[in-house]
């Protein structure tokens, strides 16, 4: 699905992001963990094409992002609020990309039941702003907003943080539940090491820009992820 | 000795914000608007006693003044009511703060008061006052009118502030006030009540009379007591915002534009967008005022055959929103510029759309334009050729240098005196897109005639609208070459 070929990403001469090669295949959970800095929403902008490698190509489906749409119709991605177009209504906002995606009223109606209960009342029917919303709810706007065109391939940046404790749960669940039955692919970062492990199947570590681990989530990954960042 | 504090803040905070450097150019430039407005409004304040008296009326250039004084007021009361901005201090970190109350709220009332902006008719007052007052009356009856004039200063800055903070800038606040204007006019005009009679006899009777000034300063105070009042009941700033975002959630629907597609839906976002944000809302309002721009030019026969200036007019009429929005597009969306990039728009969809918008622009100010059409066939050939040549070729030149604003725009602050987001590159893209066709008709019209200059222009906009698929190619290509560098400066706040 994914593959990373010599990427490198240089700002004012430091490399914040050197990546020799990471293959990503269809309907794996990748999970990327690391300190502030080492290099997780870089990762996720350049697979995105919101900014250029200074190095090295991302190539989805054996197609390299850069300077191309075709990758948009399968990917959906929250990094931040800049993902959300914030003077609309969330209504407003899941009908555009709905209709970006050709989505039908039916289908969006749909859409509205299976987040009812991600959503719990308080984001449909408020006719408020998503300017006007808290930063946990503009969050779970701009994931729902990601999984409006079935995507293939689903990018979030730190999903839980901000999000209330039922909330963090049911998006775990939510998560598991697209992992196992729509075999998406999916590319997560966490600060929190026990939901990435709960939600991820394959783990990597960065640290200034460098892979320093690559795991297969077992029963060890959490304790070896803990000591590995205690200081 | 705490209201000094803050003002000190405040003055600290213009001077720390990051782009009052960068923008060193533009700041420059903007100071020297400053000085050319400064001197024209000296001019008009030195003229306006012989302008007056040539004026076809019994009355002498004070009362002509002191009667059209109350339409001044109520005029200057609408512009400010639309354009002022409302003083966004930051109250949260200083409520928190051992600070009375009532000093804030005076900080806040007071500070319009000691902005030099507010003082920019005395320009035009105090020449007059000198020339013509001094002439007529005596220099005690010229002082007195000054102090009137500034005292009515006070007057509007608070009402204006204390309506807007009541009742907001939707569109029924500002429906409402052209109807106050429009009934007054009327009246004046179908001789029913002249509001200029009355205003003549209310301020010659302040201005002849020592004591007359108490009447404006109680005026003042009023309004002053009215905004105390209002931030008696609604200290918190919930309370402050909840007007607007009451109006904001009016949701419009443009389910008009739903049959044309993925175009369809982003022209609606981006007229959203012009709705929902205070900046581009008064935008729009100020491009409304600039309609009336031709009828300085059509009326006067000094410029009947200055074909250059004619067409710099008709181009800047028809295409007024065009050139209004038409370099901003791009960083207009920058608050969302990810979602629109990741979202699966295509970027020739994404500049189809823009395309369309701006040409939806330039057929609706060419209909509104229409009335012009009073001043001759002339006007309207002008006008026609304007507009096919903003169609044809300015349309795409806008789309194109609207890849060189990078920088993050914030378009939750009213316009007027916002340069947020501008650079030099901003003033410089007008220069092509007004200047050279200028040049072009001048120079035709002056070899040849003024119907080559005009078939020329048209000409090439029709040529520009035939090419269309090739030269939004070109602006896409250019696109994708500025995309990085577009995302990684909306990315950044100022």
């Amino acid at each position: 699905m994914i593959q990373v070929k010599n990427l490198q990403k240089v700002y004012n001469e430091v490399t914040v992001l050197d990546i020799p090669a990471l293959n990503i295949s269809n309907g794996e959970s990748f999970g990327l963990v690391g300190n502030n800095g080492a290099g997780k929403t870089t990762f996720f902008r350049l697979v995105l094409d919101l900014i250029q490698a200074s190095k090295g190509d991302v190539l989805v489906d054996s197609e390299p992002v850069a300077q191309n749409d075709n990758w948009k119709s399968m990917t959906g991605s929250f990094l931040d609020e800049g993902f959300l177009i914030d003077f609309l209504t969330p209504e407003e906002y899941f009908n555009f990309v709905g209709k970006l995606h050709h989505k039908s009223s039916d289908d969006m109606n749909l859409f509205f039941e299976s987040m009812k209960d991600f959503f719990n009342t308080e984001i449909l029917g408020t006719r408020k702003l998503i300017r006007d919303f808290s930063k946990g709810n503009q969050k779970k706007i701009g994931i729902a907003a990601a999984l409006i065109g079935n995507p293939r391939l689903l990018i979030l940046d730190e999903p839980f943080t901000a999000l209330d404790p039922s909330s963090q749960i049911r998006l775990k669940r939510f998560l598991n539940e697209l992992q196992s039955q729509m075999n998406i692919t999916m590319l997560i970062s966490s600060h929190d090491l026990n939901h990435i492990t709960e939600v991820c199947k394959r783990i990597v570590v960065l640290e200034k820009g460098i892979i320093v681990k690559d795991l297969h989530t077992d029963s060890d990954t959490l304790n070896e992820l803990q000591s590995y960042f205690a200081v | 000795m705490i209201v000094f504090n803050l003002l000190l803040h405040e003055w600290k905070k213009s001077l720390r914000a990051q782009g009052f450097y960068k923008n060193l150019a533009v700041n420059i430039m903007l100071g020297f608007f400053a000085l050319y407005f400064a001197v024209i409004l000296l001019f008009l304040g030195f003229s306006l006693s012989e302008i007056l008296e040539k004026a076809d009326s019994k009355l002498n250039p004070l009362e002509l003044f002191n009667g059209a004084m109350l339409y001044i007021v109520l005029g200057f009361l609408t512009f400010r009511f639309l354009m002022q901005q409302l003083n966004t201090f930051q109250l949260p970190p200083y409520q928190v703060l051992p600070i009375k109350r009532a000093t804030l709220v005076n900080f806040l009332l007071l500070r319009p008061i000691v902005s030099p902006i507010n003082y920019f008719s005395l320009l035009v007052v105090v020449p007059f006052a000198l020339k013509s007052v001094v002439g007529y009356y005596s220099l005690t009856v010229a002082f007195r009118f000054i102090l009137i004039v500034i005292l009515i200063i006070w007057f509007n800055s608070q009402m204006a502030a204390f309506l807007k903070r009541k009742y907001g800038s939707g569109w029924i606040s500002f429906i409402v006030i052209f109807a106050i204007l429009g009934s007054f006019a009327a009246l004046e005009y179908f001789k029913i009540f002249s509001l200029f009679h009355f205003s003549n006899r209310l301020f010659m009777f302040a201005v002849m009379r020592p004591y007359g000034c108490i009447f404006p300063l109680l005026a003042a105070i009023g309004a002053y007591w009215l905004n105390r009042w209002f931030f008696a009941e609604n200290f918190y700033p919930e309370h402050f915002n909840k007007h607007i975002k009451h109006d904001n959630t009016v949701v419009t629907n443009f389910s008009f534009l739903n049959r044309f597609g993925i175009i369809g839906e982003i022209i609606t976002l981006e007229i959203k967008l012009i709705l929902r944000h205070k900046r581009t809302k008064s935008i729009l309002y100020m491009s409304v005022f600039f309609l009336f721009y031709g009828l300085i030019f059509y009326t006067k026969d000094v410029y009947m055959h200055n074909y250059g200036m004619l067409f710099f007019v008709a181009m800047f009429i028809t295409g007024l929103f065009m050139l209004m929005f038409g370099q901003w597009v791009i960083s207009w969306d920058s608050g969302h510029f990810d979602s629109l990039m990741t979202n699966n728009i295509p970027i020739r969809t994404y500049f189809n759309a823009n395309y369309y918008l701006l040409i939806g622009f330039n057929v609706l100010c060419f209909v509104l334009s229409t009335p012009y059409y009073y001043f001759g066939l002339r006007i309207f050939y002008l006008h026609l050729a304007a507009f096919i040549f903003n169609s044809g070729v300015n349309v795409y030149l806008l789309l194109f240098l609207a890849t060189y604003n990078n920088r993050r725009v914030d378009l939750s602050h009213s316009a007027a005196m916002n340069y947020q987001g501008t650079t030099y590159k901003s003033f410089l893209i007008i220069l092509p897109i007004m200047l050279l066709p200028m040049l072009l008709v001048w120079v035709l019209s002056t070899l040849f005639s003024i119907a080559t200059a005009l078939y020329s222009l048209a000409a090439l906009g029709l040529v520009g609208i035939a090419l269309r698929n090739q030269l939004i190619t070109i602006c896409v290509d250019q696109f994708n070459r500025r995309k990085y560098i577009l995302a990684e400066g909306f990315r950044q706040g100022e």
